[in-house]
């Protein structure tokens, strides 16, 4: 017979909180952007989890709320509501100087554009040298060197921005990134602006940080070739996540990739819109329990008369 | 972060910046001690006016007991020492030593009159006293005789048995007693009535230096003085004569003796700062002085000592003209620094805007907000500081002393530049990236933020109300400008500005709704543009209308002082040139005078001093057609009343006669005029206060003599020396207009202001210009990626170029509108507590609103900041570059 006291006690302890043991967490993370009564809500409610050293790629469409989501992360901006969660800390509750801790330590960040990530009057082992000095580290020449060296740009050290290839300002960038050896790194579209051999190289830059490092990786991007080629893509639609893509290798070495819809913890699922389309569902449809899946079915003409 | 490259990388901006603080603190530097040299000059040719007697120090002691008497040049010596251990140190710092310039001492009596003559015929009224100074000696030439000498004993003295044992002192005279007095070399005279003395004339000498500002303490010894004795018809006549040290011996209480010292004041050491320290001083030396004659210790009541000096007054004088000048130059710089400030701010931002891209990555890669603060203002303070110390410096170069002005304005100037800075970037990275959607229109100004603002306005509106109802402070020694009189304009500007940018779309928004009805596409995209131009606008406005108000404010104080000086000058002369005479003018010179080449018109006139017959009043009387003479100043300040018509002598004349309706007078003949009316002045040809009668030019005629010419008004081109040369009279008074005016324009002050004035009203002019491109600039990279995408959809570069000068166009216009009307409006405002008679020569009663000159200064720096926009339109932009900028932000 249960008492009380077991009832208090079962209530006490509770179940494993969504993600707890997730490097990087987002939980119904709301950011809304107020200015002059317009409202726009860049994010609603989104989920996520990426585990220690994963190497993930976030994709949708322009406005979905992808840089959003990476300044959020970046701890350059701050979510309105929500839980969000870095390495263990909590990205909403962060005073100002857990900020620049996190910014200085925690996170790196790349951009987009090639011109706004490294200074332009600043060779590139000085800007890779600068975010030590930033956080009051003692410099290491030799450091700045070996991160130049993993992502292929040793010969570019002495070099200014404007000496370099847009391929090679970017890795510069990850280096930059990497600096203050960073549990995690967020790439916002990095190889927007390149080519596809360009874009190759600087992705294969972020490939061998995650891999040797064990760095955790988030990178936004529109590149198919980039969203390719990590393990799991997520898709974010309208603020929030609504599909992820997971890739394995077969046996025989081909790549295997699986989209699945993200259910939410409350049950909440995307259909992707294509397939709305292609059955013309609209407004409700009809789900029904099966053994081992749930069928969703437009809601039918006969429905629609209430049989 | 290394700064040193930031400068670097931003040279050019900070190029700029530089420049701008160097400016600034070179300005406002110098222009303090521009002033100080003025107001220097001003009180040392203000005390150059007065004589040594009036600027220098005299002290004079009276022995009160025979004991007290000196009688030996070196109890003057010890005594001269001793009463200077009193001065105060401002006091002795302008002395200069003895025997050097006027500082002297020495001994005089008064009122001795000339009893007899001894072996000559007696003369009345005339009056001879000894004076012992032993500085004449070498400022005197002995043209007959010698030097006086020891004095002797007369035994007795012929016809006179009751005088026995009389001293005989020789005395020397001034040359022109033989003629003026009947008293040649050789002359014994018996001076003084009771306790008579012998003196016994030895010498005649004359003055070597007449200029010598010595003599102007012992003017009594350098002439004979005649003059008529009061409630007589008879003169008398005064000198005095230099006698020997043993003289000096023999001058006992029983002469009206008295002893000087006198502390010659070296005028060019006076300076106009040390004024009020000056006149205290001179206070406590009077105190001391006062003590002394007590029976302090070293004069157990021997001497009475009484200060004799003109020179607090003299200073007073100076301190209230100096108030007006210094409030006006106070106001300029006032206007000037806050202008300049604002210019500098505006550099700052431009700089601060140049950095933002660099600081703002630096901030997201860690760098915490005291670290990108202390970056940026590492920059600017590189910028300004070697800047502001070299503007500095080059101050020096500009003669004149140096005031704690000089020194404060730079160092607030540069911490103001430096602090500005530091909020600036302190609120840009607050927070790291920060550009979120920054193409929405700013938030609407927070209640706290309107509340401020409309207590600022109510502060600058409620101060000028005050100002105005209680007008300022009067007492001039406190010295200096009354500060709510500075500070009240400057709330005043700032409220102005503040009115401004709150109100200025709403006019802005009527004209474009009137450009969307109308087919062109630009009028309307820039006004619209010009319309939602937010925080960027405020500084331009800050210093475009302060530069603008005071320029306007100074063009109409220079104005109303140019028009009252002018008015001034014709109140002196009457006429473009009078030329006067006691005697009569002759004919041939009259006639010379009107066939000069240049003279339009002369009319004639008689003047005279007559007595009225019935109650003894003295009036001035004047023969002249006034017809004539209001056709001749027709155009001028000048009016002149209807000429006297009538029967026998008509006549005006002044309130006092008014009351009599015939007046008998004696002018030339017995005459009787008749009251025609009344007349009040006639500015030029009669002194004010005086009484006036005016007859018509044949008055003299109708009384029965005949007309009579001493006076000529002319009018026409030509100048004093001209007619001086043509009248060829020596005795002739000739003063033209120009003349009168060039002496009441010509003083130290009243240059210091209008040079001021046109130096303050060009610098923001180019402040204003330099605010205007930088504010251009600082928006350059939005207006070209805006432009450059209005250039794809089919902008011409003609149209571009149209569209940013219509962008900031309302703004400057709006803002020269109210600048202008602050501008017209400050003369009411502080008009009363400003006495400018002081340069004008008359009390300035009006500030006529002569529009001319100000709407000219408002179009002028209206249309240089357009040009200025103009020219930041035209300057190479390209497409291709604008569209690369765009990209890049």
């Amino acid at each position: 017979m249960t008492t009380l006291s077991d009832l208090e006690a079962q209530a006490s302890r509770r179940a494993p909180a969504f993600g707890e043991h997730a490097h990087i967490l987002c939980d119904n993370l709301v950011r809304i952007y107020k200015t002059e009564g317009v409202e726009v809500v860049a994010l609603q409610g989104l989920d996520l989890l990426i585990e220690k050293g994963e190497l993930i790629a976030i994709v949708g469409a322009s406005g979905s709320g992808k840089s959003t989501l990476l300044n959020v992360l970046s701890g350059l901006d701050v979510p309105t509501a929500g839980l969000a969660r870095v390495a263990g800390m909590d990205l909403l509750s962060m005073t100002a100087k857990d900020r620049l801790r996190y910014r200085r330590s925690v996170v790196g960040f790349i951009w987009q554009q090639t011109a706004r990530n490294l200074l332009p009057y600043l060779t590139a082992r000085e800007n890779v040298l600068l975010p030590m000095k930033l956080a009051g580290q003692k410099t290491a020449a030799g450091r700045a060197d070996d991160l130049l060296e993993l992502l292929g740009v040793a010969d570019c050290a002495p070099r200014r921005p404007g000496q370099m290839s847009g391929g090679e300002q970017q890795r510069v960038a990850i280096a930059v990134a990497l600096a203050n050896s960073p549990e995690v790194i967020l790439a916002d579209e990095p190889t927007g602006e390149l080519d596809s051999d360009t874009s190759e190289e600087v992705f294969g830059a972020l490939r061998r940080a995650n891999r040797e490092l064990g760095v955790t990786a988030v990178i936004v991007t529109h590149d198919p070739l980039v969203s390719e080629q990590v393990d799991r893509t997520v898709g974010i639609r309208d603020g929030r996540t609504s599909s992820e893509t997971l890739r394995r290798t077969s046996e025989d070495g081909d790549v295997i990739a699986e989209e699945y819809a993200v259910l939410d913890r409350v049950g909440r699922l995307q259909l992707p819109r294509d397939f709305m389309n292609a059955l013309e569902m609209e407004r409700r449809v009809r789900l029904e329990l099966e053994r081992d899946h749930i069928g969703v079915w437009p809601a039918g003409a006969g429905e629609e008369n209430g049989e | 972060m290394n700064v040193w490259q930031l400068v670097k990388v931003h040279r050019a901006t900070a190029l700029v910046l530089a420049l701008l603080s160097l400016s600034a603190s070179l300005l406002l530097a110098a222009l303090p001690r521009g002033y100080e040299r003025a107001y220097d000059d001003a009180v040392h040719g203000m005390l150059g006016d007065v004589s040594a007697q009036v600027t220098d120090l005299g002290v004079t002691g009276r022995p009160i007991v025979s004991d007290a008497l000196l009688t030996h040049p070196a109890d003057f010596q010890s005594r001269y020492e001793e009463i200077a251990k009193g001065l105060p140190p401002r006091v002795r710092e302008v002395v200069v030593p003895l025997g050097q310039g006027t500082s002297h001492f020495g001994a005089k009596t008064t009122g001795t009159p000339v009893n007899d003559r001894i072996g000559g015929s007696r003369r009345n009224n005339q009056y001879v006293d000894f004076a012992w100074l032993p500085g004449a000696a070498t400022r005197v030439k002995w043209v007959k005789g010698e030097a006086p000498g020891a004095s002797s004993t007369l035994a007795r003295v012929p016809g006179r048995p009751e005088l026995k044992d009389l001293t005989v002192m020789e005395i020397g005279l001034v040359a022109e007693a033989v003629e003026e007095m009947g008293i040649d070399v050789g002359a014994t005279l018996l001076l003084g009535n009771s306790y008579p003395v012998v003196a016994k004339v030895t010498g005649l000498y004359e003055i070597a230096d007449a200029a010598d500002p010595y003599w102007e303490h012992n003017g009594e010894v350098t002439r004979v003085v005649e003059r008529p004795i009061p409630g007589s018809t008879e003169n008398e006549w005064l000198t005095a004569g230099l006698i020997s040290d043993d003289g000096l011996a023999k001058l006992d209480e029983r002469r009206e003796v008295s002893y000087w010292w006198v502390y010659g004041v070296d005028r060019t050491r006076v300076e106009a700062a040390a004024a009020p320290a000056l006149i205290t001083g001179i206070g406590d030396y009077q105190r001391f002085l006062g003590d002394l004659s007590g029976g302090g210790v070293g004069n157990p009541l021997e001497l009475r000592f009484e200060l004799w000096t003109g020179l607090g007054r003299v200073l007073g004088d100076f301190l209230v003209v100096l108030r007006t000048a210094e409030t006006l130059l106070y106001l300029l710089l006032g206007g000037l620094a806050v202008v300049s400030l604002g210019v500098l701010a505006l550099a700052v931002q431009l700089l601060t805007e140049r950095m933002r891209t660099g600081l703002s990555l630096v901030r997201a890669r860690g760098a915490s907000l005291a670290q990108v603060v202390r970056a940026g203002v590492a920059v600017v303070a590189l910028a300004v500081l070697p800047a502001a110390l070299a503007g500095y410096g080059l101050s020096y170069l500009v003669p004149g002393p140096s005031t704690p002005l000089a020194h404060v304005v730079p160092v607030v100037l540069t911490l103001t530049t430096l602090l500005f800075a530091a909020g600036r970037l302190a609120l840009a990275h607050r927070r790291p990236l920060k550009d979120t959607r920054s193409d929405l229109v700013s938030a609407r100004p927070s209640p706290r933020r309107i509340a401020l603002e409309f207590l600022v306005v109510l502060l600058g509106v409620g101060g000028a109300y005050l100002l105005r109802t209680r007008g300022v402070a009067s007492d001039a020694q406190e010295l200096g400008a009354d500060p709510f009189l500075v500070l009240a304009p400057a709330g005043l500007a700032l409220a102005a500005g503040i009115l401004t940018l709150r109100l200025y779309p709403l006019p802005l928004k009527l004209v474009t709704r009137l450009a969307g009805r109308r087919p062109g596409a630009v009028p309307f995209l820039g006004l619209t543009l010009a319309a939602r131009s937010r925080g960027g606008a405020a500084l331009p406005v800050l210093i475009l209308l302060p530069a603008l108000a005071v320029s306007v404010f100074g063009a109409l104080v220079s104005g109303a002082i140019g028009h009252t000086q002018s008015r001034a000058a014709w109140r002196d002369v009457g006429a473009p040139a009078r030329i006067e005479r006691a005697a009569e003018i002759p004919e041939d010179v009259v006639a010379r005078v009107e066939a000069l080449p240049g003279v339009t018109s002369v009319v004639r006139a008689g003047k005279g001093n007559v007595q009225v017959g019935i109650s003894g009043l003295r009036a001035t009387v004047l023969s002249i057609d006034l017809k004539d003479y209001r056709d001749l100043v027709a155009g001028t300040p000048l009016t002149v009343p209807d000429p006297p018509r009538g029967l026998g002598v008509p006549a005006l004349v002044s309130t006092t006669l008014v009351p009599y309706k015939e007046i008998e007078l004696g002018w030339h003949n017995r005459m009787t005029i008749r009251n025609m009316g009344r007349i009040d002045e006639l500015p030029g040809l009669s002194f004010p206060g005086e009484n006036l009668i005016v007859m018509p030019f044949d008055g003299p005629k109708r009384g029965g003599l005949r007309t009579y010419t001493n006076m000529l008004l002319v009018d026409g081109d030509v100048d004093r020396a001209t007619l001086e040369r043509t009248v060829g009279l020596a005795d002739a008074e000739i003063e033209t207009y120009a003349t009168a005016l060039a002496d009441i324009r010509n003083t130290p002050l009243t240059g210091a202001i209008t040079v001021a004035f046109t130096v303050a009203t060009l610098a923001m002019g180019a402040y204003a210009l330099i605010a205007v491109i930088v504010a251009l600039v600082i928006g350059a990279a939005d207006r070209a990626k805006a432009l450059s995408f209005l250039r794809t959809l089919g902008l011409s570069q003609h149209q571009a170029r149209t569209l940013t000068v219509l962008e900031v166009a309302p703004l400057i216009v709006l803002t020269a509108v109210a600048g202008l009307a602050l501008g017209l409006v400050l003369p009411l405002v502080i008009g009363p507590g400003l006495d400018l008679s002081s340069f004008a020569g008359l009390t300035v009663t009006d500030f006529p609103l002569t529009f001319t000159t100000p709407a000219l200064l408002a179009a002028a720096l209206t249309a240089v900041s357009l040009l200025g926009a103009f020219a930041h339109a035209t300057a190479g932009r390209r497409v291709t570059t604008a569209l690369r900028v765009g990209e890049s932000s």
